[in-house]
């Protein structure tokens, strides 16, 4: 039962990550997109500031495309802070705690506006 | 299964795939726009063209060979100019053209010295950067019959990148002047752009005196016949020349990696801004201050630079930009975030800065080749005080791997927040120019300009250019202009 619902768990992940597009954009949705609260903007900042370069637009670019990642926002975050494969690490010098968590609301609203 | 366990398992399943996907990056393939096989002749559909809600886009011109910018004159009539010259070492002529109710007329034609990469129009004459890929820059005055006058001449323009966009302001020509090399080092790659079996002794000259850090690079040497030979090869310094630690390398003016002024009426040199990888577009914002795009470094040569965005600045006076050393305002050197993924982290080849860079106003996509752009100054279009960015789209793997197509689209930032939102891109699942993706619409934007009235926003775009086996392969006449508009 415990493979059968990790397996099931696995290709539901695979699926979603295959099926959903990572094509979020003003021009892409049809619809203007706004921050609703000053958090939110600020978040929208730190990406321009830190992550556009590489995820334009939350698309794929120079690294994967983060709109269509379904991991949680805990999980970006470590990964943030950790780096992982080509990714490096930013420490709380470079983003701090507060912008860390700004970041998390800008994008958990950019994916789903 | 419980609750917390399920989400436990759920994390750690999302854990390992991320680790999955972004451990093998060194064994993807790159997926840039141009990576794609032979295509024929370009079709233009506008309604492939995805724009931000309440917008419209048509076609103005087509059948451009290599069109890179444009300007309109006191009657608000377009003009274009074709840049002659195209990376792959593709040379046409380089063409001013008018197009009135369809109809293009040559108003001039250049040498064999392109690529012309700029215009502008002031007090009835047209300006023009000429890139100088064979004879060195210049910047041209060109009357509207077409009788030219050289204002001025031996920009440092036979490297990488050449003597680009171009605005007048307050009686000056300011223009943009790019780098010799990627990275400061001359390399095999520069043999294979074409220019360093021409210009052997060619490199970047800085515009204030710099120190070195006697740093070098050993690499092959494509100018012998014996294909094992090995020269090694400083900074700022022509190919084969070894540099020590302490070493001064003199500044003089013109240089490369600047933003540099000229009177309009022709006269005296003088360096602006410094430490620009290469600066493509100028324009002023309605305020009356100067930007700039900056295309930012390539993984590639003797010293390869990985993840560095493209960049826009504010032009400041006498200030250093931080090339070779920085990107934006972070230093390179020493720095886990601009290692190349197979490659050793980059060592400093400056002794000290002449300063720290300031802070850009924002950053795009590394590689997407931000070039043209310009500053929307009425409410009928929108946006006012917003800069609308052309971006050229990437040119991978030449200048590194890319996942996924980059660029090719234009963009609007906001200049205050730095905040960069897409504003024309194409549809389909993918992103990527037209013919990446199959369709009809934008292939690559490389310059924009609002018209007079400010009502329609002008997209030069560059046309088809593959990245094939040989290098760069672009198509002639697949170039065109397309307008937008309001609805």
């Amino acid at each position: 039962m415990r493979i059968f619902n990790c397996t099931f768990i696995a290709v539901l992940l695979v699926t979603i990550v295959a099926s959903c597009s990572s094509r979020v954009s003003e021009p892409v949705k049809q619809e203007v997109f706004d921050t609703r609260t000053a958090r939110e903007r600020h978040g929208e900042e730190v990406f321009m500031k830190h992550c556009q370069k590489c995820h334009p637009a939350g698309e794929a670019g120079l690294g994967p495309a983060i709109n269509s990642n379904p991991a949680p926002q805990f999980v970006k975050r470590f990964q943030v802070r950790h780096g992982l494969g080509v990714m490096p690490a930013f420490s709380d010098e470079v983003i701090s705690k507060k912008d860390l968590h700004d970041l998390s609301l800008y994008l958990k609203r950019w994916k789903t506006y | 299964m419980s609750k917390v366990r399920r989400n436990i398992v759920i994390s750690f399943t999302c854990l390992v795939m991320f680790v999955l996907l972004a451990g093998c990056y060194r064994m993807r393939a790159s997926k840039g726009g141009g990576e794609i096989g032979p295509v024929g002749a370009r079709k233009l559909v506008p309604s492939d063209v995805q724009l931000m809600p309440g917008y419209q886009i048509e076609v103005v011109a087509t059948d451009l060979t290599f069109p890179s910018a444009l300007t309109f004159d006191d009657k608000g009539t377009l003009y274009v100019v074709e840049a002659g010259y195209v990376y792959g070492e593709k040379w046409e002529e380089p063409r001013l053209i008018r197009i009135a109710d369809g109809v293009k007329t040559i108003v001039a034609k250049g040498g064999k010295n392109g690529p012309w990469n700029g215009v502008a129009f002031h007090n009835g004459n047209f300006f023009v950067s000429e890139g100088g890929e064979l004879e060195g820059g210049r910047i041209l005055r060109i009357s509207p019959s077409g009788e030219m006058t050289v204002i001025a001449a031996n920009l440092p323009s036979q490297g990488d990148h050449h003597t680009n966009g171009l605005v007048v302001k307050d009686g000056y020509i300011y223009f943009g002047q790019g780098t010799a090399t990627n990275s400061a080092v001359v390399g095999t790659d520069n043999a294979d752009f074409g220019w360093l079996k021409r210009k052997k002794d060619f490199h970047d000259i800085p515009c204030r005196d710099v120190v070195l850090s006697g740093r070098n690079y050993q690499s092959l040497n494509p100018l012998t016949d014996d294909p094992k030979d090995e020269v090694t090869t400083g900074a700022f310094v022509p190919f084969g020349t070894v540099t020590s630690p302490g070493q001064v390398i003199k500044g003089s003016v013109p240089c490369t990696g600047a933003i540099m002024r000229v009177p309009v009426s022709g006269g005296e040199i003088e360096m602006t801004s410094w430490g620009l990888r290469n600066p493509f577009g100028l324009a002023l914002s309605p305020e009356g201050k100067l930007y700039v795009t900056e295309n930012a470094y390539d993984e590639r040569g003797s010293r390869p630079v990985w993840g560095a965005g493209d960049v826009l600045w504010e032009v400041k006076q006498d200030t250093w930009y931080g090339w070779p050393e920085f990107s934006g305002a972070k230093a390179i050197p020493d720095n886990a975030e601009f290692k190349p993924p197979a490659g050793d982290k980059v060592d400093a080849v400056l002794q000290n800065h002449p300063q720290r860079p300031p802070d850009p106003v924002t950053e795009f996509g590394v590689h997407s080749s931000a070039n043209g752009f310009d500053f929307s100054h009425s409410a009928a279009f929108g946006f006012e005080g917003e800069a609308f960015v052309a971006l050229f789209g990437d040119m991978a793997p030449n200048v590194g791997k890319v996942m996924a197509p980059v660029g090719f689209k234009v963009v609007r930032v906001n200049v205050e927040t730095g905040v960069v939102r897409d504003f024309a891109v194409n549809k389909g699942k993918r992103h990527g120019p037209a013919t990446f993706v199959g369709s009809g619409g934008l292939e690559r934007p490389v310059a924009v300009k609002f018209s007079p009235d400010g009502r329609s926003l002008y997209v030069v775009d560059f046309g088809i250019l593959r990245m094939t086996d040989k290098g760069p392969d672009a198509m002639k006449s697949s170039g065109s202009i397309w307008r937008i508009e309001k609805k």
